[in-house]
C-alpha cells in the first residue's frame, strides 16, 4: 500500500538522528585513525627523504629547519607539506623509516592564500627541542665531528705510514723475513 | 571440473604447434601464447566446446623492445568452470594487425575498440574502429605507446604553445600551425564520421528525431553521452559515447612506483575504493608471490564487504531519487544509514571514500578497540532498515508498476553481452568472483549468492538490497573467525616484482573488477590494464535500450548503478 510509505516518512521526520551538524561550530568524532593533517616529531626525524621520494603527487619538500636533533638529523632538513596538492594518502606516514610523521585529527586547512596552506615544519612539528637542547645538541654534534675529524686525520696518517712503510720494504724486496715486517708494519698502524 | 592443465592439454591436441608459449599457473589461470594465425580457430574451439562463453576483455601491451605489440585477450566461463585462459598474440610493431574476436563475443567491440586508438593495433574483421574513450583528434596519436611524447608535437611533446598576451597574461595555445602541420612533426587528425554524423546517418523518416541524454544531465551518474534515436515514444536505437572524464589512469600507473600506483586505482571509482586496491595488491602480490597473514585476509574481507554495502545503499538510493519517488524519499534515508557504515571504514581506514588501505602482503591498519561490537550494532541497523526498504518497495504499487518487466535481459543475452555482477546475477546466473575465483578467505565463509530469474530493473534492485544483508552475514562471521595475529608481511623496502605478468579479478560491488599488470623487474609497472564492470554495463546498454519507451529508459539505466569514472578511468 502507498500509505506505508506515509507511515515511514512519519517515522523517519520523529526519528531523533543526527544528521547535519551545525559545521564551523560542531566537529563530527574522528576516530584516531583518522588521517588528517600531519604531525611531524622533529625530535627522532633523520631527513631522509623517503617521505618527499613516495608522494604520489610531489607535496613534500624538504626544508631546513633549526629545532631538531642535528645528531641524527645531519642537513637539519624536514619535510614541508604542500596541502594543496596533498590527497591524505598516508603513503609518507607508511614509508617514514622512524615513524616520526603521522596524520592527525586536526583537518581544517583553509587559507587566504594557496602560501597559507604551505605548512612547513614549524607549523607541523609536535614535538620539537627547545633552543637550549638544540644548542646543546649541536654542541655535542660539533664534538662528535671535531672527533671523528680528528680520528679521520690519525687514519690518514697511519695510511700513510703504512704505504710508506710498504714502499720501504718493496724497495728492500728480500724474501723470506718480509711477511714479517709487513705485519709489524699493520701493528703499528693499527695503534696509530 | 577441467582444469588449467586439462584445458592446454585439449588446446595441444586439437591445435598441434600452435601454441609456442604456455604457462599454467595455478588450477584457475592458464597464461598462452599463440599463432595469430589460429587465435580466431583456438578461440571457438574453447568457446563452443570448452563452455568459454565469457569474454573477460582485451590487454594491449607495447614491447618496445622486442619491437612487437602483444594484445592478451582472457576468456572465462560463466560456472561451466573456473579456468581463466589469458592467450597472447604477438604482431609486429611497424605494421600491427590481430584478428578481431568480435565474431565470436559480442562485447569484445569496446576492448578491441580501446585497444586500438591507444596503441594503433588493427583488428582485422572488426565492425567500427571509431575513438571510444579519447577526443576524435586524437586518434593516430597511438597515446599509449611507450614511445609516445606528447600532443600535439608528438617529437618533443611540448604540450601547448606559450605566448605573452598584450595584456600581460600569457597564453597557451594548443591547436597546431600551418607549418608546423607541414613539418609534420605534430600529429594530425584522421578522417573518419564523428559521433555525431553516425548516429545521423541512422535517422531514416521525418518522424524520427535524436534526443540527447548528457554528458550533463540530471540522470546520469557522471558525464556520458545517451543519444537516443526516437520513433514516437520508443526507443529505436541507442547511442552512447563516453571518455568526458577520461583520466589516463593505466598510463599514469606506468609512470609511478607500484606503491605510488596504489592511491589511483581508489579515484577510479571511490564507491568502491577498496576492492579497487583489493584487485591491484592482488595482481601485484601475485607478480611478488607473497600471500598477506590471515588476520589481514579477514580485515581486507570485512572492509570489502562494508564497502559493498554502502555502495549498493547509495547507489539504490540515488536511483530512487532519479525515478521520481518525491512522496517518499527514500534516498536520504539510505545516505543517513550509510553514513554509519562509512564511519566504521573511516575507524579502520582513516578516510570515508578514498581508503588507499590495502597493502601489498597485509593491510595498513588493524582494527580499532571496540570495532567488533560497533560494527555488530550497526549492522542490526542496516539489516532492520533494508528489511524495510525492501517490504516498502515491494508495497508500493507505483514503484512495482514503473519497474516490473523493465529492462529485461535474458539469461542468453546477459551471458552474451559480457556483463556481469547484479545484472548478470538478476538474469538467473549465479557468476560471482566470490564463488568462481575465490581469493582470501571467502572460501571459509558462508554465504549465498543471490539470484532471480526474471532479470527486469526491479529484480536488479531488489536483489541489490538483498546483498546488503548476505553481506551483513559475511562481516558477522568474520568477527567471530577473525584471528589474532599479524597483519603485515615482511617485504622488502623497495617492491621490485621479478618482470612478468598477473591478472587478479575481485567481485566488485558492481561486478567483475580484473587488474592486468605486467612487470619488467623495475620499480614501476610495465603495464596496468583495468578491466572494469561498469564498462561491460555501459557497452551492454544500447541493446538493452532498444524498444523501450522513453520514460523508461532511466529505470533501466538507472538500475545497473553504474559509474562513469571508472569506465573513463
Amino acid at each position: 500500500m502507498v500509505l506505508k510509505n506515509y507511515k515511514i516518512t512519519l517515522k523517519a521526520a520523529t526519528r531523533d538522528v543526527e544528521v547535519t551538524r551545525m559545521y564551523p561550530e560542531f566537529m563530527m568524532e574522528l576516530p584516531a585513525n583518522e588521517r588528517g593533517i600531519h604531525e611531524l616529531d622533529a625530535t627522532t626525524c633523520i631527513g631522509c627523504g623517503s617521505c618527499a621520494r613516495i608522494c604520489p603527487n610531489g607535496c613534500i619538500e624538504m626544508v631546513p629547519y633549526k629545532y631538531g636533533n642535528p645528531l641524527k638529523n645531519k642537513k637539519m632538513v624536514f619535510p614541508q607539506i604542500d596541502f594543496g596538492r596533498c590527497m591524505f594518502c598516508g603513503l609518507c606516514v607508511d614509508d617514514c623509516p622512524v615513524s616520526c610523521l603521522k596524520m592527525g585529527k586536526k583537518v581544517t586547512i583553509a587559507g587566504w592564500n594557496r602560501e597559507d596552506i604551505i605548512l612547513g615544519p614549524e607549523k607541523i612539528a609536535v614535538n620539537k627541542f627547545s633552543d637550549k637542547e638544540v644548542a646543546d645538541l649541536a654542541a655535542e654534534a660539533a664534538r662528535i665531528a671535531a672527533e671523528k675529524k680528528a680520528a679521520a686525520a690519525a687514519a690518514a696518517k697511519a695510511k700513510a705510514e703504512k704505504a710508506k712503510a710498504e714502499k720501504a720494504n718493496a724497495a728492500k724486496a728480500e724474501g723470506g723475513d718480509e711477511p714479517k715486517k709487513n705485519n709489524k708494519a699493520k701493528a703499528k698502524g693499527d695503534e696509530a | 571440473m577441467p582444469n588449467a592443465s586439462d584445458i592446454l592439454s585439449a588446446i595441444q591436441s586439437a591445435f598441434p604447434g600452435a601454441v609456442t608459449e604456455s604457462r599454467v599457473e595455478s588450477d584457475r589461470r592458464l597464461w598462452l601464447t599463440v599463432d595469430a594465425k589460429k587465435l580466431v580457430d583456438i578461440t571457438k574451439f574453447l568457446r563452443d566446446k570448452h563452455g568459454f562463453d565469457h569474454y573477460s576483455g582485451a590487454a594491449g601491451v607495447d614491447r618496445i623492445n622486442d619491437n612487437l605489440f602483444e594484445v592478451t585477450e582472457i576468456l572465462t566461463s560463466h560456472g561451466a568452470h573456473q579456468v581463466v585462459v589469458l592467450m597472447k598474440v604477438k604482431t609486429p610493431r611497424d605494421n600491427p594487425s590481430v584478428p578481431s574476436l568480435n565474431g565470436l563475443y559480442w562485447n569484445a567491440n569496446w576492448y578491441e575498440r580501446e585497444a586500438w586508438e591507444m596503441f594503433g593495433i588493427n583488428f582485422e574483421g572488426h565492425p567500427g574502429l571509431y575513438s571510444l574513450l579519447l577526443p576524435d583528434e586524437l586518434v593516430g596519436a597511438w597515446p599509449w605507446r611507450k614511445d609516445w611524447k606528447g600532443y600535439p608535437d608528438t617529437t618533443t611533446g611540448k604540450r601547448a604553445v606559450e605566448k605573452l598576451a598584450t595584456s600581460g597574461h600569457t597564453e597557451y595555445r594548443f591547436e597546431p600551425t600551418i607549418e608546423e602541420l607541414k613539418a609534420g612533426t605534430v600529429h594530425q587528425r584522421q578522417k573518419f564520421p564523428t559521433f555525431r554524423e553516425r548516429e545521423e546517418m541512422e535517422l531514416g523518416s521525418d518522424a524520427e528525431m535524436i534526443m540527447h541524454m548528457g554528458p550533463q544531465h540530471a540522470v546520469v551518474p557522471g558525464p556520458f553521452l545517451l543519444d537516443l534515436l526516437l520513433d514516437g515514444e520508443r526507443v529505436k536505437k541507442a547511442f552512447l559515447d563516453v571518455g568526458y572524464i577520461h583520466k589516463g589512469i593505466e598510463k599514469i600507473m606506468e609512470n609511478r612506483t607500484y606503491p605510488q600506483g596504489l592511491v589511483y586505482t581508489d579515484r577510479m571509482c571511490y564507491m568502491a575504493s577498496i576492492s579497487n586496491n583489493e584487485a591491484y595488491c592482488g595482481a601485484v602480490e601475485k607478480l611478488l608471490g607473497v600471500t598477506p597473514p590471515e588476520r589481514a585476509q579477514y580485515i581486507r574481507v570485512i572492509l570489502a564487504e562494508l564497502s559493498r554495502i554502502q555502495s549498493h545503499l547509495l547507489g539504490t538510493g540515488e536511483f530512487l531519487t532519479l525515478l521520481g519517488s518525491a512522496t517518499y524519499s527514500p534516498f536520504m534515508y539510505m545516505i543517513i544509514d550509510r553514513e554509519d557504515v562509512v564511519s566504521l571504514m573511516e575507524a579502520v581506514t582513516g578516510a570515508r571514500i578514498t581508503h588507499s588501505f590495502v597493502r601489498f602482503g597485509g593491510v595498513r591498519n588493524d582494527l580499532p578497540d571496540g570495532f567488533a561490537d560497533q560494527t555488530r550494532k550497526v549492522l542490526k541497523m542496516v539489516r532492520e532498515k533494508t528489511t524495510e526498504y525492501i517490504d516498502l518497495l515491494a508495497s508500493d504499487p507505483i514503484y512495482q508498476q514503473r519497474m516490473e518487466g523493465v529492462g529485461v535481459l535474458t539469461p542468453g543475452d546477459a551471458r552474451r553481452l559480457g556483463v556481469s555482477g547484479p545484472p548478470l546475477r538478476e538474469s538467473d546466473t549465479p557468476y560471482d568472483m566470490r564463488r568462481e575465483d575465490p581469493i582470501l578467505v571467502y572460501p571459509d565463509l558462508d554465504f549465498n549468492v543471490i539470484t532471480r530469474t526474471k532479470g527486469d530493473s526491479l529484480a536488479r534492485v531488489e536483489a541489490r538490497m538483498e546483498e546488503i544483508l548476505e553481506s551483513c552475514h559475511i562481516v558477522e562471521q568474520c568477527l567471530d573467525q577473525i584471528p589474532e595475529g599479524p597483519i603485515q608481511e615482511k617485504l622488502p623496502k623497495k617492491v621490485k616484482p621479478e618482470p612478468g605478468e598477473a591478472y587478479y579479478r575481485v567481485e566488485d560491488p558492481r561486478g567483475e573488477m580484473g587488474f592486468f599488470v605486467v612487470s619488467d623487474g623495475s620499480d614501476k609497472p610495465y603495464r596496468v590494464k583495468v578491466r572494469g564492470p561498469v564498462y561491460a554495463y555501459f557497452q551492454a546498454l544500447p541493446p538493452l535500450l532498444e524498444g523501450v519507451y522513453v520514460a523508461d529508459v532511466v529505470a533501466i539505466a538507472g538500475s545497473m548503478d553504474s559509474c562513469t569514472s571508472e569506465v573513463d578511468r
